[in-house]
């Protein structure tokens, strides 16, 4: 099976791709029966809306959406909340202490799903993403987005003046 | 000491709570929990907290009600049909599906933290919808668990026994200190004396003042009597700096050696616990961080032993030495001097801090510049191919700017905070003259010149002191940070280990027997699944099958390097974890892949494991691994350095090094790990003559991907996904037809 481009809005563009998800957040793709797959963003830091990949489960690709907008609405919908789970990364609101122990750098934040610690190596730093927001990958591999740093309060700013140039 | 770290890092429960535990089993029809993980996003992915548990026949899924009461949800395993994770950015799904068609049984959703833990439970059941029943041992779900989120902590950060707290590490390093004691007694007693020494001067100078000047000028001295006493005191005075400075010479003498000795005790201690590890220790940790804890942590530590212990405790005893005396002297003046001392202190602890930060900026742009470097001078040919010269100059020029005007900032900030420092102890000092004058000139409490000099001497020697004081919290972490490295590696337990009255194999007959045996790296997923086998001395074993089959753990059982989690691993009859590991190994033999050769002569190189070796047999060795032709070429033969920093060889001939190493052991068991793989095809023949002539009378296992190089062998096994899939001669398993030796075979075949 070829893999399906879907880069225009038009009717015929609509047509050509169908997808729905379940309750679990499971996205298929419509054809005679619905056909599991996974969704991929190929610029996740870049352009996340945008060129994501649909993956059966060996990881082939059965459609690669350059723009969402060019699907129908039903579609849409369910690509979109799909990639609200595969974009997920914990969204940082507050950084409340940073400490060093031996080897690691020990990070007590307020994410917008919740208060979280984590660790990261004393030489990782964050990282700037295109937009201006900081990813900080702990040692687990977790990632920790903070998408607008200079509007954060003052004590998360100077508790970051160290780790970015802000 | 996972559920430890759990606790003090993570913050989320170090195991699943014991009451909800026992409701789970409860609802699991009273089966025990065999594995459990935390789901910790809910469906909104908000951070949660749900539990995943495995029982015999049983998922339960406990979540909280909107009242916060626990629900436990129960799934039969029969009705489980598949398991798919989703891996994702941060939010991974695991779901267990049950009819094609229907919606899935039960769906969870979980941070990277927990992803060991649901691959775990992820493990168990697709070992099971294939028809492979994985029995966890009673109780271990608390440590599986544990482990597994521990993991990235623990790998990331040196962790010691005991929780690791500060002062516990330190005096641990200070025991390394009592083989010393005299060295140790002799070198705090000078200290004290140079302390102690260092307080007369003042006094003397203040005595001399007022008991001798001062009455000879006033004529209440006669000169005679003051002549002879000033030259008494100035006596004194040359002998005190002359104890003083041969108090400073034992001092620096006897702790400069005696923390060198501990330094050394610490690095031959941790290399022997380094030679003893097992191999899973050595894939934990990077190399670099292992040499870099011998020494660069240990010299730090001798650094900390020599000065900065005796510096740090002679501070503060010369701190509330001197604030004694001056409140001694004038309580008033003393008060000046004394009082601020605390603030001092903590302005430069606070000083430090405050650069910390800045250090760290400094250290994050240092790093930019490294990146640059490590970027384009090994990749210099794309660099050049792709006439991206000007854009790297830029780039690193960019970056050079920057640290620089950080490091900078640094500069400025200590070139500003030290003169400030210094004008507030000057201030302190004017201020004790504000006050003295005028009671030196006859107005309030008498003051006499002598002791308003002693008290001036004194005030000098506060700076000294107050500077360690205020470092002392950045030494001592300095120090536990190395004492942190250094016993991590001590507090790790080697985890092949022999009896206490191991046997002794004399010698090893060759015959290997594999009993059911499984093996887990991570005590949970199987690499190996009931492997059994029984080969005769002499026999030559080919291994072969997809990468990441078992091969390799398959010759690591061989060689000990781990012990199977299940079955036995039989040398001769005899389960080799009785055997003596070190007296075994002697009498085997291993040819690498990448064979490593240690920085040397190519002669130490081959009798490595027989340093008493004539050269006549390490030369017949050397003819025997087709090596000897091209040692000879080499301009300085077999006493040409190689390894690190030597002489380069290709790899075909540090391969044929190898082998005359292996010849020379003359080993009963041989291992061979993809010894041809990586030479042309003139290298390999000569290396498979060699290796032709090692394999004579031995028992021997070669893996090799290229099967036509094991045509000569006595049996061939199949190791896929853990099993041992085929067994038979080549043409025994050409002739099974669908087999996978048959279809690897046929694949090499058409690539040829």
């Amino acid at each position: 099976m070829a893999t399906l481009m879907i880069s225009e809005s038009s009717d015929e563009a609509r047509n050509e791709l169908s997808l729905q998800i379940d309750e679990s957040g499971q996205l298929f793709v419509v054809t005679d029966d619905a056909v599991p797959v996974r969704l991929r963003q190929c610029f996740p830091w870049s352009e996340p809306h945008r060129h994501l990949s649909l993956r059966d489960a060996s990881e082939r690709e059965i459609a690669l959406v350059d723009d969402p907008a060019a699907l129908d609405d039903r579609s849409r919908g369910a690509i979109e909340r799909a990639l609200a789970i595969a974009g997920f990364v914990l969204e940082v609101t507050r950084v409340l202490e940073i400490d060093e122990e031996v080897e690691i750098r020990q990070w007590s934040v307020e994410t917008a799903s919740g208060p979280r610690s984590f660790q990261t190596h004393l030489d990782d730093w964050p990282r700037v993403l295109p937009d201006g927001a900081l990813l900080i990958r702990d040692v687990a591999g977790d990632l920790y987005k903070l998408a607008a740093p200079n509007t954060l309060d003052r004590k998360t700013r100077d508790l970051l003046w160290a780790f970015v140039d802000l | 000491m996972d559920q430890e770290i759990i606790t003090r890092y993570i913050g989320q429960p170090a195991r699943l709570p014991r009451e909800l535990r026992a409701r789970i089993e409860h609802a699991c029809s009273g089966s025990s929990i065999q594995l459990y993980a935390l789901a910790d996003l809910d469906h909104t992915l908000r951070l949660s907290e749900s539990w995943l548990a495995l029982t015999a026949d049983h998922v339960a899924l406990a979540r909280r009600d909107e009242s916060g009461e626990w629900r436990v949800r129960v799934t039969n395993r029969g009705q489980i049909d598949g398991v798919q994770e989703t891996p994702a950015l941060s939010a991974h799904t695991l779901s267990l599906l049950g009819e094609p068609g229907d919606p899935p049984l039960l769906v969870v959703r979980y941070t990277h933290r927990q992803r060991g833990a649901f691959e775990n439970i992820r493990f168990v059941l697709d070992e099971a919808l294939n028809g492979r029943a994985v029995v966890a041992e009673d109780d271990v779900a608390d440590r599986v668990y544990a482990a597994a989120v521990a993991r990235p902590v623990r790998d990331a950060q040196a962790l010691v026994a005991g929780g690791g707290r500060q002062s516990r590490v330190i005096f641990r390093l200070l025991r390394y200190l009592l083989p010393y004691r005299r060295e140790l007694a002799l070198g705090l007693a000078a200290a004290s004396v140079i302390t102690l020494i260092s307080l007369a001067p003042p006094y003397i100078a203040g005595f001399l003042i007022d008991r001798v000047v001062r009455p000879a000028q006033d004529g209440a001295l006669p000169r005679g009597t003051a002549s002879h006493m000033a030259w008494i005191a100035i006596a004194a005075m040359a002998a005190l700096y002359l104890v003083r400075q041969l108090a400073a010479h034992i001092r620096l003498r006897y702790m400069a050696v005696l923390g060198e000795y501990v330094a050394r005790d610490l690095r031959s201690e941790l290399y022997e616990h380094i030679q003893r590890l097992s191999l899973s220790f050595f894939s934990r940790k990077k190399t670099g961080s292992l040499i870099t804890r011998v020494t660069a942590d240990t010299d730090r530590l001798w650094e900390f032993i020599a000065f900065g212990v005796v510096d740090v405790s002679l501070s503060l005893v010369m701190l509330i030495g001197l604030g004694g005396v001056l409140l001694t002297l004038d309580w008033r003046l003393g008060l000046i001097m004394t009082v601020p001392v605390p603030l001092l202190c903590w302005l430069i602890y606070w000083h430090g801090e405050s650069l910390n930060a800045s250090f760290i900026r400094a250290w994050r742009k240092w790093s930019r510049v490294t990146d640059v470097l490590s970027d384009t001078i090994p990749g210099i040919r794309v660099v050049k191919a792709f006439n991206q010269e000007q854009r790297e100059i830029e780039r690193f020029s960019e970056r050079n700017e920057d640290v620089t005007e950080q490091f900078n900032e640094v500069h400025r900030k200590w070139t500003t905070f030290w003169p400030l420092l210094m004008l507030a102890v000057h201030t302190t000092t004017v201020l004790v003259w504000a006050m003295a004058v005028p009671r030196l000139l006859g107005h309030g409490a008498v003051l006499s010149a002598g002791v308003f000099v002693s008290f001036l001497l004194y005030t000098t020697m506060f700076v000294a002191p107050i500077e360690v004081i205020g470092q002392m919290a950045r030494t001592i972490n300095r120090a536990t940070s190395s004492a942190h490295r250094v016993f991590e590696v001590l507090d790790s337990e080697p985890e092949v280990r022999d009896d206490a009255e191991p046997i002794r194999l004399e010698p090893v007959q060759g015959r290997v027997s594999f009993e059911n045996v499984t093996f887990a790296y991570d005590g949970v997923r199987q690499i190996l699944r009931g492997i059994t086998f029984d080969v005769v001395p002499g026999e030559l074993i080919g291994l072969v099958g997809p990468s990441g089959g078992g091969k390799s753990t398959v010759v690591n059982l061989i060689a000990r390097f781990y012990d199977p989690t299940g079955g036995a691993v039989r040398i001769d009859g005899i389960d080799l974890r009785h055997v003596d590991s070190g007296h075994y190994r002697e009498q085997i033999g291993m040819v690498l892949q990448d064979p490593y050769l240690f920085h040397g002569t190519v002669l130490e190189n081959i009798r490595y494991a027989m340093p008493q070796a004539t050269s006549g047999t390490v030369i017949a060795a050397a003819k025997a691994a087709n090596a000897h032709d091209f040692i000879c070429k080499l301009a300085q033969g077999y006493d040409t350095i190689v390894g690190e920093r030597g002489h380069t060889l290709s790899g075909g001939e540090r391969q044929r090094i190898s082998i005359a190493r292996a010849v020379l052991h003359d080993p009963r068991i041989l291992i061979l790990d993809e010894a041809t793989s990586s030479v042309d095809t003139e290298t390999e023949r000569q290396i498979q003559e060699a290796l032709d002539r090692l394999i004579a009378d031995r028992t021997v296992f070669a893996i090799a991907h290229r099967l036509s190089t094991l045509r000569r062998a006595s049996r061939l096994f199949v190791i896929e996904k853990g099993r041992l899939a085929e067994a038979g001669t080549h043409q025994e398993l050409l002739a099974v037809e669908g087999g996978i030796y048959k279809r690897l075979y046929e694949l090499q075949l058409q690539l040829v």
